[in-house]
């Protein structure tokens, strides 16, 4: 068996814990004004996000019981030294940072231009504090998608610069959902720059998208992720996002692996009884779903190994993409992927790099 | 069944389009079907359940065409006609008997003739 940590190792989802303090800076006015008299900076990142993001249930550190190294959610702005500590941590040679804050964002629905303008404030302030390609650090551009006129600038704005290696939809919270033909558009921008979508679930509103009323984490972590996940597959699916733009590559993140062969089954199923109500299809969904790339965190490595088996076998071993999720309570380190009994060396050295090196070109 | 493998349906005047008719060829129970003046012959038997998939609805196909980025897809009822499986809505080309959605599964279908006013289901010799 390979040894994870003599291989090149691709994390295509780390979470920088960006705060608004830093990102204001960067931010067009009147919002860096708003911003930084919101007296956020004396709250820190996780008050802000909570100023986003205010009811969710129960505390992600399981009450005092996770306390993994390195692993918390920062009261301090983040300190972008702590990416290259975190990526020795796990000897990761190549990671693809998204905003932390960004997945609050779903949860927004009035129509001002907070998250158009926080947009633009990470991407600049990533741009000139942290990322840093001779250290492996790329990033993945959040897509405004509300405002298909600001997501264009965004794409504008990142097409020229090699540490953008991707766009970054935030899955919850889409309405209409991200198959839709307004984000159209978008897709084709980024088909042209060879720019991947990568579909990032979140948890924003995790108290009422999947069942209001649930009383714990583990409920609704268990299934929100999912959840907001498994509905943009299907409306992109079905859709024809990858019939109307197929040379676009096409990544989920962060729902883990074995809900993708219940999925398709089951839109197959449909599929096969009303074909006509998704018309662009050639074939059955499952077959452009299985073309998608698939982030393997949390990966559900307690599942029977012939489920995860199988699942690998479903969905292919070149199209899953090792990713950390860290520094977030639940991260994966790349051993989780290179102790797996049933890949031989070859499926974990693309899982861990060879895929990822192929979709993002790092 | 006849010596030249004809199996006959019933006069094509008691045909109207989306009638259909069942018989008998050798083990099979075989759906007749007037479509747009034509006739079509295919396995009364849906790959999926066993439905008695000749006997359903008959209509043209709808279909839909990406017209380009941001507009809606273009619907519309092509040439084509299908028949569904009453039970579940499988869709096959009455031509071909293949599946709208997967074109991998099919419905044998047969030849139809018509002779002197007589249609006639073609069971091979």
């Amino acid at each position: 068996m390979i040894d994870a940590a003599e291989e090149r190792v691709i994390d295509c989802d780390w979470h920088y814990q960006d705060s608004f303090t830093e990102v204001a800076e960067y931010m067009p006015e009147p919002w860096r004004t708003k911003y930084k008299d919101s007296f956020w900076e004396e709250t820190g990142v996780t008050q802000a996000l909570s100023s986003f993001f205010p009811t969710s249930t129960g505390d992600r550190q399981n009450y005092g019981k996770v306390l993994r190294e390195h692993s918390n959610y920062p009261d301090e702005p983040e300190d972008p030294e702590r990416v290259r500590e975190g990526m020795d941590f796990l000897d990761i040679d190549v990671s693809l940072q998204i905003s932390h804050l960004i997945l609050a964002t779903g949860g927004i629905n009035a129509d001002d231009e907070r998250i158009q303008a926080f947009t633009r404030g990470y991407i600049e302030y990533m741009l000139e504090e942290v990322l840093d390609p001779d250290e492996g650090i790329y990033g993945l551009a959040p897509i405004p998608y509300g405002d298909i006129d600001a997501s264009l600038e965004v794409l504008e704005r990142v097409e020229d610069e090699e540490t953008f290696v991707g766009a970054c939809f935030v899955t919850a919270g889409a309405s209409p959902p991200l198959g839709n033909r307004k984000y159209d558009p978008i897709y084709e921008r980024c088909e042209q720059m060879d720019f991947p979508v990568v579909y990032h679930t979140g948890g924003s509103g995790l108290d009422e998208y999947v069942r209001a009323g649930y009383q714990e984490m583990i409920e609704t972590h268990t299934l929100g992720f999912l959840e907001s996940n498994m509905s943009q597959i299907v409306s992109v699916a079905c859709q024809g996002v990858p019939e109307k733009y197929p040379d676009l590559d096409i990544v989920f993140m962060e729902s883990g692996v074995t809900y993708i062969p219940g999925l398709v089954s089951r839109l197959d199923e449909e599929y096969l009884k009303r074909p006509e109500e998704a018309p662009l299809l050639d074939t059955r969904p499952s077959e452009y779903i299985t073309d998608f790339y698939f982030g393997t965190q949390p990966l559900e490595i307690s599942a029977r190994n012939d489920l995860l088996e199988l699942c690998f076998d479903m969905i292919g071993t070149d199209r899953l993409l090792y990713a950390s999720d860290y520094p977030h309570w639940d991260f994966d380190s790349p051993s989780v992927i290179n102790d797996l009994p049933m890949l031989d060396d070859d499926d974990r050295r693309a899982i861990l790099s060879g895929n990822a090196e192929e979709v993002f070109g790092v | 069944m006849s010596a030249d493998g004809l199996v006959e349906v019933g006069p094509e005047s008691e045909f109207e389009d989306g009638d259909h008719a069942i018989v008998e060829v050798g083990p099979a129970e075989v759906g007749v079907i007037k479509a747009d003046g034509e006739f079509y012959a295919l396995r009364n038997q849906c790959p999926h359940d066993g439905g008695p998939v000749c006997q359903g609805n008959v209509q043209r196909e709808l279909v839909g065409e990406f017209t380009g980025t941001g507009e809606r897809v273009d619907q519309y009822y092509s040439d084509n006609c299908i028949v569904s499986c009453p039970w579940h809505g499988w869709s096959f080309d009455l031509e071909t008997g293949k599946h709208i959605g997967d074109d991998r599964i099919r419905v044998p279908t047969y030849d139809v003739v018509v002779e002197d006013g007589i249609v006639y289901v073609d069971g091979g010799d």
